[in-house]
């Protein structure tokens, strides 16, 4: 007797030993070693077939290196020492799927599920196994039949959603999501990824599906849809027609819908969002209502709607009553809109008030902010003796483009390459280039008609900027500016419809040969030309840029433009 | 009044201002050009255009099979080298002795150098109001700057097939069934243009009906073929044409076209001698599948059928003993990514003995691209709709070939442009 004990002890792998098979394969398997981590994981399998972390290893080991047909007999051991372990049907699910047998895939599917009764997952499973073989009709098949079988309408809906979606039947999506979301709220996010794809002509039908559904949940997606969709102001009104009874239950239907809101840029969806912080700051009190109010003011401001603005800071920045932590915020706002308003004498006397209560960098931002506007206005020594003392990157960016503005080009050069590319945004950096650019060939450091020109575009009179540039190009020869000159009064002229005008400023800029501004006026013609129907002579004009040109930056650009005035490729 | 802000002023300055950069070389004087085909290409599709435009000068060009991806060998002339500076295509110049070297190169490889002489005329079988972006081969066309005739069935039936060398059909149905989209589509705008234009075309030329129409067309491309044109079908005018030409008087249409269901018996009534590539194929007999027959493998619209996209690979041809072929499957890629259209490959049962296969999905029961000939002349089947979008749904935004310059699915189809102009020998195909 103690001899057979002895031997069977000898036989059976002690509970360490198994344990330490399993660490070391799976310390191989993370190595990326899987030919080695194969064998111990067949050693525990060997002794404890149903041992699902070593099945599961194994198979994982298997996968990679194409042999996963070397698991069969493996899975099958398990399934028959361990039948009611669910997690061997999923193995053996995948194994059969990797092997193409779609047959021992549903029986499979079909034992797990009598395993677990009431349970989604082997269904989940069953249509996943398919949709990796592309087989659609049949996972749709498999989740269907584990709604039937669990006789639950709303089963499986998040994967029939899609599915559906997936074959571009985004109105059969909506109204899966629609039940998904119904089961569990935070399919919400899916729902409105999957759905804001929907392809134009689709999306009739899918707010259409979605309207036959009276729940709030079905509202608040037609209105976070529509907002995606470039209706952000119908989406608003359609939602507030249909906010829930309770004050709790609206804010939140709100607060979500704002939040929805917040990434996009355009000024309808800015207003919007300005409505919807509106409407939860009326349903709200306390210091929580003035900041919704402030954060509605600044949507508006960006919106456009100055009047919506300044009603959501009547009672904020003009009161002595706003709390401490709102005072910064909601003055920045209440100067940004004076300066939009153009009221910069208010705006200055409103930021001298209360600078010692901003931080530092707001203060500064919103006196440069101020500057500029009396900029606009014409009134430079007002601009120039507010940003005097302002030697930070973005105060030596606007110093030099009031030195511009002057007409002062020597310094507005040295300003301008001082401020460098850290001022302001990439585009600022991008233009400040461009600017300087234009400057270079100018040699004088006084020319009154750039800071004319440049006055003039700021207060969006395109006929002065054009009579300042071309006067400016009538007195330097072509290498000192003059060619650029002319170029960009050429281009100011095409912008505004002017085409005889511009015609004659391109044709004579291209006939000065100058390197740089003689190419880039002849791409301005025969996109001119082109615009105006007359095909050949912009083919004519734009060769001739590439054949003369053949260095410049502009002929990949050329060429395009031939391709497009001959028809050789749709239009831009 | 309009008025312009400055960034949108400087941002038009844009990189006309900043400083050069260095694309292309000086002008070449060397007494040859080379418009290499390999990755070395900067246009390859436009490199096909300015070689056919030199041909059309009288110059006397070549083009050099297997060598640097199938180069063209032209005399440096300021016509060419003018063009091809236009069109940003890659030239090399080469000296005489330069060019023996590489004759060298051609005679001991697989290689060939193949004269091109004449600038085939080419006609494009298509609707009057066809977009020219619906079609892979008028977009290839349009972009190398190549020039075509637009042709349709009134042409056709006044025996104006005579007057080219060259025939491209792309999606038409010869079946006269509406591309089978006639009941799953019914009420969309484009359907009901394609279904008048086609009926008005059949009343005004005299038949009874669209199906009958069509094949008469058929039958006249076939005899285009006969008498030595050049025939290059894409997409489901490969499989209708020969399933028109197979049906002879038998019904193949379904009611909605002709008035009277499809003839019950009419697999064994097909006479599959008078088709071009196909045989014993078995018609499609739903209605509403918009599936003409067995040929395609993908089976693209006919739901559980359906068969995912792989690559295909381009057979390599003894370039000295077959340059037909090898002309047809020049290329800077040997496997290029498959796409879908209503026919997009050819179930190789399907084939007739003498078909000669010119690529293929490795391991799969179809071809892709295919050649043959009738008579004087050769056809070339190329399935699928179009090369850079591989799934082409209705509505989908044209595909723009100046991002796609270098495209192999492509370049298959502008060999098939170029291969009419080559000096005729006697070929073994």
């Amino acid at each position: 007797m103690r001899a057979a004990l002895f031997a069977l002890l000898l036989a059976a792998p002690p509970l360490a030993a198994q344990t330490d098979s399993l660490a070391r394969a799976f310390e191989m398997e993370r190595r990326g070693n899987f030919a080695g981590a194969i064998p111990l994981f067949r050693s525990v399998l060997r002794t404890t077939p149903g041992n699902v972390n070593a099945l599961l290893g194994l198979e994982r080991s298997l996968m990679p290196i194409g042999r996963t047909s070397e698991l069969v007999p493996d899975l099958r051991a398990a399934l028959a020492a361990s039948p009611n372990e669910p997690a061997l049907y999923g193995v053996a699910m995948r194994t059969w799927n990797v092997l193409g047998q779609p047959d021992s895939v549903r029986k499979a599917a079909e034992k797990w599920a009598s395993v677990q009764p009431g349970e989604e997952t082997p269904y989940r499973e069953w249509g996943n196994a398919l949709l990796t073989r592309k087989d659609r009709g049949g996972a749709r098949q498999a989740y269907l039949a584990g709604r039937q079988k669990l006789g639950k309408p709303d089963a499986l809906a998040p994967e029939l959603a899609e599915l559906a979606a997936t074959e571009g039947d985004f109105p059969a999506s909506a109204q899966e999501w629609l039940l998904a979301m119904k089961k569990l709220p935070g399919y919400r996010a899916s729902a409105l990824a999957f759905l804001r794809t929907a392809p134009e002509p689709q999306r009739k039908d899918v707010l259409a599906a979605i309207a036959k559904d009276p729940s709030p949940e079905a509202h608040r997606l037609d209105a976070e849809l529509r907002a995606r969709w470039g209706d952000p102001l119908g989406a608003y009104e359609r939602l507030m027609a249909s906010l829930p009874p309770g004050k709790a239950q609206q804010v939140e239907v709100l607060r979500l819908f704002g939040e929805s809101l917040r990434g996009q840029a355009s000024q309808p969806a800015r207003v919007a969002l300005g409505r919807t912080l509106e409407a939860v700051a009326e349903r709200t009190s306390g210091s929580q209502t003035q900041r919704l109010r402030l954060d509605a003011a600044q949507a508006y401001l960006d919106g456009g709607d100055r009047v919506a603005a300044r009603r959501m800071l009547t009672g904020l920045a003009d009161e002595g009553g706003t709390p401490g932590n709102l005072t910064a915020p909601a003055t920045m706002t209440l100067v940004r809109l004076l300066v939009e308003e153009g009221k910069f004498d208010e705006a200055e006397q409103r930021l001298a008030a209360t600078r010692g209560k901003l931080p530092a960098d707001d203060a500064a931002e919103l006196t440069r902010r101020v500057a500029l506007g009396w900029a606009r206005s014409g009134k430079l020594d007002r601009a120039d003796r507010m940003v005097a003392g302002d030697s930070s990157v973005n105060g030596l960016a606007l110093r030099g483009e009031l030195k511009l503005l002057h007409g002062e080009v020597g310094e507005a050069k040295d300003l301008l390459q001082q401020a460098g590319p850290y001022a302001g945004s990439r585009e600022d950096a991008t233009e400040r280039t461009m600017l300087l650019a234009l400057l270079q060939p100018l040699e004088a450091d006084t020319v009154a008609e750039i800071g004319a020109g440049f006055l003039a575009l700021a207060r969006a009179d395109t006929t002065a900027a054009v009579a300042a540039f071309t006067a400016l190009a009538g007195r330097v020869s072509p290498e000192k500016g003059g060619a650029e000159a002319r170029l960009l009064a050429g281009r100011l002229e095409a912008r505004r419809g002017h085409v005889k005008e511009a015609e004659s400023l391109l044709r004579s800029t291209a006939s000065t040969k100058e390197a740089a501004a003689a190419p880039a006026a002849l791409l301005e013609l025969g996109r001119l030309l082109a615009r105006g129907g007359r095909s050949q002579e912009a083919v004519g004009v734009l060769e001739q840029l590439i054949l003369d040109h053949p260095r410049s930056a502009l002929v990949p650009q050329a060429r395009r433009a031939i391709d497009e005035a001959r028809g050789a490729v749709p239009p831009s | 009044m309009t008025t312009v802000s400055r960034r949108d002023v400087l941002a038009m300055m844009g990189v006309a201002l900043l400083p050069l950069w260095v694309r292309r070389a000086a002008p070449i004087s060397a007494p040859w050009l080379l418009l290499p085909m390999d990755d070395v290409q900067t246009e390859h599709l436009k490199a096909y255009g300015v070689t056919y435009r030199a041909i059309g000068r009288g110059v006397k060009a070549e083009w050099l099979l297997n060598y640097r991806g199938g180069s063209f060998l032209v005399p440096n002339d300021t016509a060419t080298a003018r063009d091809a500076a236009l069109s940003g295509v890659t030239v090399e110049g080469l000296d005489d002795g330069a060019v023996m070297n590489i004759r060298g190169e051609i005679a001991g490889s697989n290689m060939d150098a193949v004269p091109l002489e004449k600038s085939p005329k080419m006609a494009v079988y298509a609707p009057p109001n066809a977009a020219p972006w619906d079609d892979a081969v008028t977009m290839a066309l349009n972009y190398a700057g190549i020039p075509f005739d637009k042709i349709w069935d009134a042409e056709v039936a006044r025996d104006g097939l005579r007057t080219y060398d060259w025939l491209h059909l792309h999606h038409e149905d010869f079946t006269g069934q509406f591309s089978k989209f006639y009941l799953n589509y019914a009420g969309s705008p484009w359907l009901a243009d394609m279904v008048n234009r086609n009926r008005e075309a059949a009343t005004q030329l005299g038949f009874s009906n669209v199906p009958a129409l069509k094949r008469a067309s058929a039958e006249a491309i076939s005899a285009f073929v006969e008498r030595g044109g050049f025939l290059f079908a894409m997409c489901t005018a490969t499989e209708t044409l020969d399933l028109a030409l197979a049906s002879g008087g038998t019904d193949i249409a379904a009611s909605y076209a002709d008035g009277t269901p499809m003839d019950p018996a009419a697999n064994q009534k097909l006479d599959w001698n008078r088709a071009l590539a196909f045989q014993g194929a078995r018609l499609e007999m739903s209605p509403t599948t918009p599936v003409f027959s067995d040929i395609d493998g993908h089976q693209v619209n006919s739901g559980d059928r359906r068969q995912p996209l792989g690559t295909f690979a381009l057979f390599n041809f003894s370039a000295k003993v077959d340059p037909v072929p090898t002309m047809l499957v020049q290329n800077h890629r040997q496997v290029i990514p498959d796409f879908y259209g209503l026919t997009t490959s050819f179930m190789r049962r399907c084939l007739k003995p003498s078909v000669t296969v010119m690529g293929d999905e490795q391991g799969a029961p179809w071809a892709k691209y295919i050649h043959g000939e009738r008579g004087q002349g050769t056809w070339t089947f190329y399935g699928g709709h179009d090369p850079e979008d591989p799934q082409h749904q209705i509505g989908d935004a044209p595909t723009d070939l100046s991002l796609h310059p270098h495209s192999p699915g492509y370049r298959l189809i502008l060999n098939n442009v170029l291969f009419p102009a080559a000096k005729k020998k006697e070929l073994k195909t």
